[in-house]
C-alpha cells in the first residue's frame, strides 16, 4: 500500500474531502470537508484527482511529511515557503516527488491562513457516512478522527499516473487579503422581524475584526450591540437574539447574544440564535483564510440568483481547460 | 545584534500555564533549545511556545496577554 507518513502536524492538520459529509443535518453532523473549498478542489485537479479525494487541510503551516511512495503532489492555498528535500518549489503547481522525499511547508506570513496538499490518489482514509473528511467537533471521520500528528502513517489510493505536470494560472487564483470582502444574502432572520433596517446596515456596512478563537467550529467577529427589533426574545429566552431553535445554514452569520459568528463546516447544525445573513457558496472559501490576528471582513448582499451567477463562474475555474502544462 | 525569539502562532500569549502557576521564565533565566517559555491561545486551543534559542532572557517584548501576530519578537536574549 502507498503511505506517506507525518514528520510535523504543525498547528492543525486534518483530512478533509469535498463537499463532505452531505445529508446529515437531521442526525446533527454539518458536513465537515475544507474550509477553503476552492483551494482544496484545485490541489486535487491539479494532481488529477476525481474530485471526492481527500486532502489535508494544513492550517498556518509548520508541516512536514515524507511520501514513502512516488507521488505526484500540489500544495494551494495560502503562500508559504515549500520544499521537496530541501529544493524550493511552487504552490498552485503539480510535482512528480520520488517514494522518500520530503515534503515540507513553512510558515503563511499572510494572507491567508490555510493550505490545501493533494497527492495522487488522495488520501485514502476509510470514509464514514459517505466522507473521509474530519469533524472536529464530532471527534470523527478522517485519521482516527482527530487532527494528525507525528509518526502518523497515512494511506494514500491507486496512483493516477498522470504524466504532465500541470500549473493553476496567477490569473485563475482568488485574491487574498487581509481585509476580506465576503457576499452574504439577507436572513433567514433579519429585519424588519428580528433585527432592525439600521442594525442591518451596519451588519453590510463596517469591517468586523476576526477573533483569534475562530476556527473550524465558527470565524467569531467583533462584539456589538445591536438595536434589535424586539425587546426579548419572548419565549425563546430573554435577549432579543433569542429564537425557538432551528437549523442553523452553512455559512451562517449567527448573532449570539452581542456576538456574530459565522459558522464554518464543523458548526452546529441547530440553535437558538437568529442567523442575520448567510455567506453565499462562491465566498464560503474565504473564512478559511482569514487570519486569527489582525484580518477584518466586510459582508456585502447580494441577491440569491448573484450567489448562483458566482457559484457558477468559481466553479468553471476549476476545470482542466483552465490548467497550464508546464 | 542578539537574538531574539517569534512567536510561532498568532493570539494571545501566556506567560504562565495558568493565572496561578509561577511563569516559564522570566527575566534573567537562562533558556536552552526546548525550553518552554510561554503558551499562545489560538483557536480555543493552547500550544506550547518552545524556544530554539540558547541564552540569557534579557526582556520581554511584549506582556502577558498582548495579541501577538506569527514571527512577532517576543523574547529578546542576551549571551549567557
Amino acid at each position: 500500500m502507498r503511505t506517506a507518513r507525518v514528520i510535523d502536524a504543525g498547528l492543525q492538520t486534518t483530512v478533509q474531502d469535498y463537499p463532505g459529509r452531505r445529508r446529515m443535518l437531521a442526525k446533527g453532523f454539518f458536513p465537515a470537508g475544507p474550509m477553503d473549498h476552492f483551494a482544496h478542489r484545485a490541489a486535487n485537479l491539479l494532481v488529477g484527482n476525481d474530485a471526492s479525494a481527500a486532502t489535508l487541510e494544513i492550517t498556518l503551516g509548520n508541516f512536514r511529511i515524507r511520501l514513502e511512495s512516488d507521488a505526484t503532489v500540489a500544495v494551494c492555498g495560502a503562500e508559504a515557503p515549500l520544499t521537496v528535500d530541501g529544493e524550493a518549489v511552487a504552490v498552485w503547481e503539480s510535482h512528480h516527488v520520488p517514494a522518500g522525499s520530503e515534503l515540507a511547508l513553512g510558515v503563511a506570513a499572510g494572507p491567508g491562513f490555510r493550505a490545501y496538499l493533494a497527492v495522487d490518489g488522495g488520501f485514502d482514509v476509510a470514509p464514514l457516512f459517505g466522507s473521509r473528511a474530519t469533524y472536529t467537533m464530532g471527534a470523527l471521520g478522517g485519521f482516527e478522527g482527530r487532527p494528525l500528528q507525528a509518526g502518523d502513517a497515512l494511506p494514500l489510493g491507486e496512483s493516477r499516473a498522470n504524466a504532465a505536470r500541470r500549473r493553476l494560472p496567477a490569473a485563475s487564483r482568488p485574491p487574498y487579503s487581509r481585509e476580506w470582502e465576503v457576499r452574504a444574502m439577507r436572513g433567514p432572520h433579519a429585519a424588519p422581524d428580528f433585527l432592525s433596517e439600521s442594525d442591518m446596515e451596519t451588519l453590510f456596512g463596517r469591517p468586523w475584526p476576526v477573533d483569534r478563537n475562530s476556527n473550524r467550529t465558527g470565524i467569531r467577529l467583533e462584539s456589538h450591540k445591536f438595536e434589535w427589533a424586539r425587546t426579548s426574545g419572548g419565549i425563546a429566552g430573554g435577549h432579543p437574539s433569542n429564537i425557538l431553535d432551528n437549523s442553523y445554514p452553512v455559512g451562517a452569520i449567527n448573532i449570539n447574544g452581542d456576538l456574530p459568528v459565522i459558522l464554518g463546516p464543523d458548526g452546529p447544525t441547530a440553535g437558538g440564535f437568529v442567523v442575520a445573513a448567510t455567506v453565499i457558496h462562491a465566498d464560503f472559501w474565504k473564512i478559511g483564510q482569514f487570519r486569527t490576528v489582525g484580518d477584518t471582513v466586510r459582508f456585502r448582499e447580494v441577491t440569491i440568483d448573484d450567489a448562483i451567477a458566482a457559484e457558477r463562474q468559481l466553479s468553471a475555474t476549476l476545470a482542466e481547460s483552465t490548467l497550464e502544462t508546464i | 545584534m542578539d537574538p531574539t525569539l517569534k512567536s510561532p502562532f498568532p493570539g494571545t500569549f501566556y506567560r504562565r500555564p495558568d493565572p496561578n502557576s509561577e511563569p516559564y521564565v522570566t527575566e534573567g533565566d537562562v533558556v536552552r533549545p526546548g525550553d518552554v517559555v510561554g503558551i499562545v491561545e489560538i483557536m480555543k486551543s493552547f500550544h506550547e511556545v518552545v524556544s530554539d534559542i540558547e541564552g540569557r532572557i534579557a526582556r520581554f517584548l511584549v506582556e502577558n496577554e498582548d495579541l501577538v501576530d506569527v514571527g512577532q519578537d517576543i523574547i529578546a536574549f542576551e549571551p549567557v
